[in-house]
């Protein structure tokens, strides 16, 4: 009996060992690491990823690659190299390429009552220098960043509250970690997996040396001199900068780190030797050795680009290059793919519903006015000669991919109909004409319209041009104003712009859990109503109470939305909310849908053939993870 | 001699004072500052803005404080050798420039001799031949560097020594000598990029110089002294390097003051176009972004570079023309 037990026990120690080494044997070192780990500098790769990796499969047109190659990629300025902690998108949670949320450095998250939230890290999970990833992190984040009033002088940030209220911070063993509020935060996982996420964890092993509570006075103040810092509060900020990517000597968990110290005008990204992914053959995650960022100016790149310069480019290019890659792409290996774009509209006219003119602000704020206005743009008309008929004419709303999607929202009052809108005019009491056949307002000056442009782009003064043309047979004049950025906000802010041009709504693509809050006043960026936003942004100091009825609504369902508890109801909420705005026509989007053109290396796998192109929500390459793109025999 | 430098060299400080207050206004004019066009850069790539850290980085970019307190800031830091901090690049601006210096001095001094190169014998000879086939002919050529954009020629320079040669475009090395050791094959790079900006910087300079050396010339070979030289049967090469060449070349001398800053600055407008890693590119972007430290110091390095060349060119032309003196007045 006894011996069998201790036969048994002994057989079960063997079959574990055995386990073991099968698991060992099937990892695949990386040739880039080999010497490394052959002189003892790195650990073997079973040691370099965490206890349980993330193991992708591959299907499709996706098949699983080999280790090896540089990705050559060019952008405009030294401070773009942030992109490629965007491309990297490693995040705490990440958005697939569905927009569905999903663990991804983390092993999984618990979600209470959409307001604990407990997040489960990997066991033996590790910095890009080789030092365990733990709650330490997390606490260092929270207790020596987040609440040091020092650093943050006005406590943590504003994304981690919700109505002012901050979260409870537990930190239950060295892999889990709690977040909770009173109430739910719908907010909290999408700021995590965001392109520009909230990082909530931070190497606290490496960045302790900058801390007043954690290094001698005399040490940091050297440390201050050596980096011509203010304080120790700028040191810390300024060494501490996991999004720039500019500090190559701060550990990160993204797929490529930063080997290259700024200035320069090549950057080197080399694979991170303890990316916590793998592929099911064994090898550990990203395939491609490193990444060559070649900094030059920004109109150039299109030409750099043809030139066979760029293995992956879709930065600085425009639908306006399409033909020259296609051509270039014949003498060079590249293909020249179209993506899209996911932005709500990539031109719209924010007519300003608080401008300072009384006349103009009571016609801007009748709905028939916006609807008059719609009617006579002829979108048909702007999409062929300036976008070769490749994108979708229609209002700024959510796009046809969107699960909140319904065919009216792009449609309702975006056809072109003249005499509806002349109609409408004539309705507004707007009947009388100077001998230009302009129409004249009721204090009989003419109803001209002052449209602002921010003077970036010659597409947005070809499509007014051709909005001039349409809108004057409905007896409006319109003028456009080019000015540079800042003047054109602060134009809009202050109330002096009666309409502007710019892009509609930046995540064309929402789901139920997307947060509402662009289609409702909440901020003065929006620049239909910059006061009524900047009224909610300051909590009722500045600004204008919102006065509309429908506005008001907005503001309502966008507090209900964070109140709701289910899916279910978010989705009636987004619903009600998109249904305002197709019946308000609050902002005229005139162009969704714009097409992206991505060149792509012949020998580059893994880019998929179809996709969208947009920061959000897609992070650009992001949610395609640039760690499974791999180069074909020729290119390694 | 030693009286009139010094003098000179006094009256220096309070010409650099004028310039540095100028230049911090005008960098000021534009509404905004660095971190307006910080938001605004941000929101147009759809990344959120977080009012808390702007706060705390108008804080500690002292942007904060009111406009003379600044000025004081700057002009305080630059007498002790600091040039303040570029925001832009999140570096001090000694380092930001620093890299950079070097080839930038590179371009100008090669594209000056090959302007110098062609000049020279074109403009002797159009001097010397005045009115003849070959004069009109290198004339109309002249003009044409002249006539022809910069930027629109280097475009299209790119594009052949691309296609034809194979030559990466725009920069100044192919990528993989980036921050790469200098070698043999870096060096062979270099040249091989370096070509396109020195012809397409030189060929403007290069037509103005022929002109004016050409014009400066034919007024001194008219004179009595050229005549008497030729009378007395010198021959013409000699007399002609010896005495009216070098008295046209005052004008020559007299340039060293432009020439000091365009040494440092480059030709920004063909740099930005070629994407050369020079200065040049550095101090438009800086100006656009507001990057008020980086374009302030480099402004006022420019302004020392053109004050101190001036004063060499006077000193130069003083020794080396002995027409020009300085008692000249007083004696009178």
């Amino acid at each position: 009996m006894i011996f069998s037990r201790i036969f048994f026990a002994v057989a079960l120690f063997l079959f574990s060992l055995m386990l073991q080494s099968v698991s060992a044997n099937t990892l695949i070192e990386t040739d880039f690491l080999a010497d490394k780990v052959a002189s003892g500098q790195l650990p073997p790769v079973l040691n370099r990823l965490p206890e349980n990796p993330q193991i992708v499969s591959f299907d499709g047109e996706f098949k699983p690659g080999r280790h090896g190659g540089q990705l050559r990629l060019l952008m405009g300025k030294q401070k773009d190299i942030r992109q490629i902690s965007i491309y990297g998108y490693a995040r705490l949670v990440c958005y697939t390429p569905d927009l569905e949320l999903e663990a991804d450095i983390l092993e999984s998250v618990d979600v209470e009552d959409g307001r604990i939230f407990t997040l489960h890290l990997r066991k033996g999970h590790k910095w890009s220098d080789g030092h365990p990833f733990t709650s330490e992190d997390f606490r260092y984040y929270w207790e020596d960043i987040a609440n040091n009033p020092e650093i943050s002088k006005g406590g943590p940030s504003k994304r981690l509250r919700i109505d002012g209220e901050l979260p409870v911070v537990d930190f239950i063993d060295d892999w889990t970690v709690r977040y909770s509020w009173s109430q739910p935060n719908p907010f909290f996982l999408p700021a995590l997996a965001g392109a520009s996420p909230l990082y909530i964890y931070k190497p606290a092993h490496y960045l302790r040396q900058f801390h007043q509570r954690y290094q001698t006075e005399q040490r940091l103040a050297e440390l201050v001199d050596k980096y011509q810092a203010r304080n120790w509060v700028g040191l810390h900020v300024n060494r501490d900068r996991p999004y720039k990517a500019t500090n190559p000597d701060l550990p990160t968990l993204q797929p490529w780190v930063n080997t290259t110290y700024p200035p320069s005008q090549r950057f080197i990204f080399e694979r991170n030797p303890f990316y916590y992914r793998q592929d099911s053959n064994g090898r550990q995650l990203p395939y491609i050795d490193s990444v060559a960022v070649n900094i030059a100016s920004g109109k150039l790149i299109p030409a750099k680009t043809g030139a066979d310069e760029s293995d992956l480019q879709a930065r600085y290019l425009r639908m306006g290059n399409y033909t020259f890659l296609k051509q270039a792409g014949k003498r060079s290996n590249f293909n020249v793919r179209i993506w899209s774009t996911a932005k709500g509209a990539n031109t719209a006219l924010f007519p300003n519903l608080n401008t300072k003119d009384p006349v103009m602000r009571s016609l801007l704020q009748d709905v028939r006015f916006r609807k008059a206005l719609s009617l006579a743009i002829h979108r048909h008309e702007i999409n062929q000669v300036v976008y070769f008929g490749l994108a979708l004419e229609g209002n700024n709303t959510v796009l046809p991919k969107s699960p909140l999607y319904k065919p009216e929202y792009q449609t309702s009052s975006a056809g072109f109909d003249l005499e509806q809108a002349n109609q409408l005019l004539d309705e507004l009491g707007l009947v009388n004409r100077d001998d230009r056949g302009v129409r004249l307002l009721p204090d009989g000056r003419p109803l001209e319209i002052l449209i602002q442009t921010a003077g970036e782009s010659t597409e947005e003064t070809d499509i007014l041009e051709l909005v001039h043309d349409s809108w004057l047979d409905a007896g409006i004049k319109l003028y456009s104003i080019p000015s540079t950025r800042e003047v054109f906000r602060n134009r809009i802010f202050s109330g002096d712009a009666m309409m502007s041009i710019w892009s509609g709504m930046a995540n064309g693509l929402p789901n139920a859990d997307s947060n509402p809050a662009p289609l409702a006043p909440t901020s003065r960026y929006q620049y239909q109503w910059p006061q009524w936003g900047q009224y909610y942004e300051s909590g009722g100091t500045a600004g204008l109470k919102p006065e509309m009825k429908e506005v008001n609504q907005l503001l309502q369902l966008n507090h209900d939305w964070r109140m709701a508890i289910n899916k279910s109801e978010r989705h009636a909420i987004w619903q009600e909310m998109l249904e305002i705005h197709r019946q308000q026509m609050f902002t005229i989007g005139i162009i969704a849908g714009v097409k992206h053109p991505v060149v792509v290396n012949q020998s580059l796998n893994n880019v998929p053939l179809t996709g969208f192109y947009d920061m959000k929500p897609g992070a650009y390459f992001g949610i395609y993870k640039p760690d499974t793109f791999w180069f074909s025999e020729d290119r390694r | 001699m030693s009286k009139y430098i010094i003098r000179r060299i006094l009256t220096m400080i309070p010409t650099l004072l004028i310039i540095s207050m100028l230049v911090f206004v005008i960098i000021q004019l534009p509404p905004g500052d660095y971190l307006e066009s910080h938001i605004a850069e941000l929101q147009s790539q759809g990344e959120a803005v977080d009012e808390q850290k702007i706060a705390f980085l108008r804080e500690e970019y002292g942007l904060d404080r009111p406009m003379y307190e600044q000025y004081f800031y700057w002009v305080t830091g630059m007498l002790q050798g600091d040039f303040g901090y570029s925001f832009e690049y999140n570096l001090p601006v000694t380092e930001v420039v620093g890299d950079r210096l070097f080839l930038t001095i590179l371009i100008s001094l090669v594209t000056i001799m090959f302007t110098w190169m062609v000049a020279f014998p074109i403009g002797i000879y159009s001097a010397t031949h005045q009115y003849s086939w070959g004069d009109y002919g290198l004339s109309l050529l002249g003009f044409l560097g002249l006539a022809t954009p910069n930027f629109l020629l280097a475009l299209i320079m790119l594009y052949f020594a691309n296609v034809y040669f194979g030559t990466s475009i725009g920069g100044l090395m192919a990528p993989e000598y980036i921050n790469a050791p200098w070698s043999f094959d870096k060096l062979m790079s270099v040249l091989e990029h370096l070509w396109i900006p020195v012809v397409v910087i030189g060929t403007s300079g290069t037509a103005g110089m022929i002109r004016r050396l050409r014009a400066n010339l034919l007024d001194e070979l008219q004179k009595q002294y050229v005549v008497t030289g030729r009378a007395k049967g010198l021959p013409p090469g000699k007399l002609l390097i010896k005495y009216p060449l070098r008295v046209s070349l005052n004008f020559f001398i007299a340039d060293i003051g432009n020439l000091l800053p365009t040494v440092i600055s480059g030709a920004e407008i063909v740099a930005v176009v070629m994407s050369l890693p020079t200065t040049g590119p550095i101090l438009l972007s800086a100006l656009q972004s507001q990057d008020m430290y980086l374009a302030g110091s480099f402004l006022m390095f420019l302004a020392v570079l053109t004050v101190v060349g001036v004063l060499v060119s006077d000193l130069a032309l003083a020794v080396l023309d002995p027409r020009i003196r300085l008692q000249g007045g007083l004696e009178k």
